[in-house]
């Protein structure tokens, strides 16, 4: 269990104040039928039921998030922070526990919502509208600043598969930042287009994160996280590592990865691959040359 | 996903909830997201008649050319088969069946297809297969061209012709359901796609498309042999011989009159459908929260 076990009281948990209420969450992924499975597979999968082909992607883990919170999801890459935001939208089903989510929620869970290469860059905003649940009168109100932020001149009405990789990231933002939730899941989008339209798009995502009632943010940009962010949680195999004040978290994250590098490098150096020896043999190597 | 209103706790738990909450919600899913479905399938009809030469008048020459083919199939190794005005009597049978054909086949790979959207956004799945049901239904539409072009040409266009859209609704149901089943039952088993084809194929040879169900009966000595029975309980040996009881006429007479389809038969099918597609919702919302983890 995590060090820092947040103690729920039952009670509060009918309280209006919370965003989101996630009580022991778990995600289990059952290998059995993981991947492109074939019939044949999953029959020798099923008389093994008992092996080990099940794993927890997430466990144990307890969050609550307030109205005007904004919460950082922090971790190495397969810490299970993708799959938290996953369940907290309400895409996947959690195997154990439970979240309650108070408001509208919207997920920026990488770009691309809604896109058919053979529809138009209108089409696609129509459609992509259509499947955030936005309503078709929202969509026409919408429309022109999406198309004005999105920057792409007259190619608006061109197919997508004419658009370059830029420009379709471009309209994928844009359309997915179109949407004014009350809870915004953020999922490492700060990183797409070019210079201008990286700036373009950090500005508007502080906007969004200023005005949403909360948000989850998942990244990898320690700055990000001590300068938007008033909570942190650290996430490791699934499990919370410990969760408060984004420095002391992002410090500890800091700490965790130097000793995890500084281990990684100490079973080398007893695996007989001496550093100094190392250098020696590739000088070795290189005077032969 | 609604805006502005002020918010009702939602809650997603783990467990699975009762069947009949599943069918509601399912209904509810398909009924709350039209306009989601009718984009969809309006993209569907683009993404056709897009980068072809001919592009939508494909709809029409598709099941003509397919007629063709089996025409000449049938000149060539099944001279026993043939009928008056073969063209219409085969014809009657395949523009139901391509409707039935092409859902069945977009389906198995509508939900898998979306991998990335299913992975980025909450969204109800049920609308996937909805909408390939719904192109299925526009590409039936475009075939009543030809059909309308070959009644006049053998002078046989009845005001029977009326209880088609009753036939089509009773195909409709059948057909979404098996959409529905097909599409969730691929993200578990990816082996459908390559079966689907095959068993599609045998299940028309099986069907009296290319022949009448007097013909299967003849061949098997008597209408009442249970192997009789048993094709009569197709779906499909139902669905063709109303069509083709409107279309064509009894198919043992030299100039048959067309009338009403066989109603007790196609009220029984229809009954059928809805519950295989009751059954076929609540399958694909029992195990719709697993498709982000599977695809």
């Amino acid at each position: 269990m995590a060090p820092t076990a947040p103690d729920h009281v039952p009670e509060m948990r009918r309280s209006a104040s919370f965003a989101i209420d996630a009580v022991d969450l778990g995600v289990r992924y059952n290998l059995r039928f993981n991947r492109k499975v074939t019939i044949r597979q999953s029959i020798a999968n099923l008389l093994d039921r008992k092996g080990g082909n099940r794993f927890w992607a997430l466990r144990h883990v307890d969050l609550r998030v307030l109205h005007g919170e904004s919460l950082a999801v922090i971790g190495p890459n397969g810490a299970g922070k993708s799959t938290l935001l996953q369940v907290l939208a309400g895409i996947m089903r959690p195997s154990e526990g439970r979240v309650d989510v108070e408001g509208t929620i919207s997920g920026l869970l990488g770009l691309g919502v809604g896109f058919d290469a053979d529809l138009s860059g209108m089409e696609n905003i129509r459609l992509g509208g259509a499947f955030l649940g936005l309503d078709e009168d929202r969509v026409k109100e919408l429309m022109p600043s999406i198309i004005d932020f999105a920057d792409l001149g007259d190619f608006i009405d061109a197919p997508l598969k004419t658009y370059s990789s830029g420009m379709r990231a471009r309209l994928g933002f844009s359309i997915a930042t179109s949407v004014d939730p009350d809870i915004l899941l953020l999922d490492e989008v700060l990183a797409t287009g070019d210079a201008a339209f990286r700036a373009k798009s950090k500005a508007r995502v502080i906007e969004l994160v200023k005005s949403a009632k909360a948000v989850v943010l998942v990244t990898h940009d320690m700055d990000w996280v001590l300068e938007y962010c008033n909570r942190a949680m650290l996430l490791e195999k699934g499990r919370v590592v410990v969760e408060g004040k984004p420095d002391e978290v992002v410090k500890e994250h800091l700490d965790r990865t130097a000793a995890a590098t500084e281990a990684r490098q100490a079973a080398a150096r007893a695996a007989g691959m001496d550093p100094a020896a190392l250098a020696a043999s590739q000088a070795a190597l290189r005077g032969r040359r | 996903m609604s805006h502005g209103e002020a918010a009702i706790p939602v809650r997603h738990a783990s467990g699975t909830p009762p069947a009949l909450t599943l069918l509601r919600e399912g209904i509810d899913d398909i009924l709350s997201r039209r306009r989601l479905i009718r984009y969809l399938t309006q993209a569907d009809m683009k993404k056709r008649g897009s980068d072809t030469l001919l592009g939508n008048l494909w709809w029409v020459l598709d099941p003509l050319l397919q007629m063709l083919v089996y025409i000449a199939l049938v000149a060539i190794i099944g001279k026993g088969l043939s009928h008056p005005d073969y063209p219409l009597f085969i014809f009657s049978a395949i523009l139901p069946w391509k409707w039935f054909q092409s859902v069945t086949t977009d389906a198995t790979s509508t939900v898998v297809r979306q991998e990335r959207l299913i992975r980025q956004i909450a969204f109800p799945k049920l609308i996937l297969p909805m909408a390939t049901t719904f192109s299925g239904v526009v590409g039936f539409l475009f075939g009543l061209i030809p059909l309308a072009i070959l009644l006049l040409y053998f002078g046989r266009a009845t005001p029977h012709l009326a209880w088609l859209p009753v036939i089509a609704a009773v195909q409709f149901v059948f057909t979404m359901a098996m959409a529905v089943l097909v599409s969730a039952a691929n993200v578990f088993f990816r082996d459908l796609g390559n079966a689907v084809g095959h068993l599609l194929r045998l299940w028309w040879f099986l069907s009296p498309g290319l022949y009448s169900l007097s013909n299967v009966h003849g061949l098997l000595g008597n209408s009442q042999s249970p192997l009789a029975t048993l094709a009569s309980f197709n779906p499909f040996a139902v669905l063709f011989e109303a069509y083709r009881a409107v279309i064509y006429g009894p198919p043992d007479g030299s100039t048959p009159p067309v009338g009403p389809p066989d109603l007790v038969a196609l009220g029984w099918l229809l009954l059928g459908s809805i519950v295989f597609a009751a059954v076929a919702i609540i399958f694909f919302k029992r195990v719709e929260p697993d498709f982000a983890k599977l695809i």
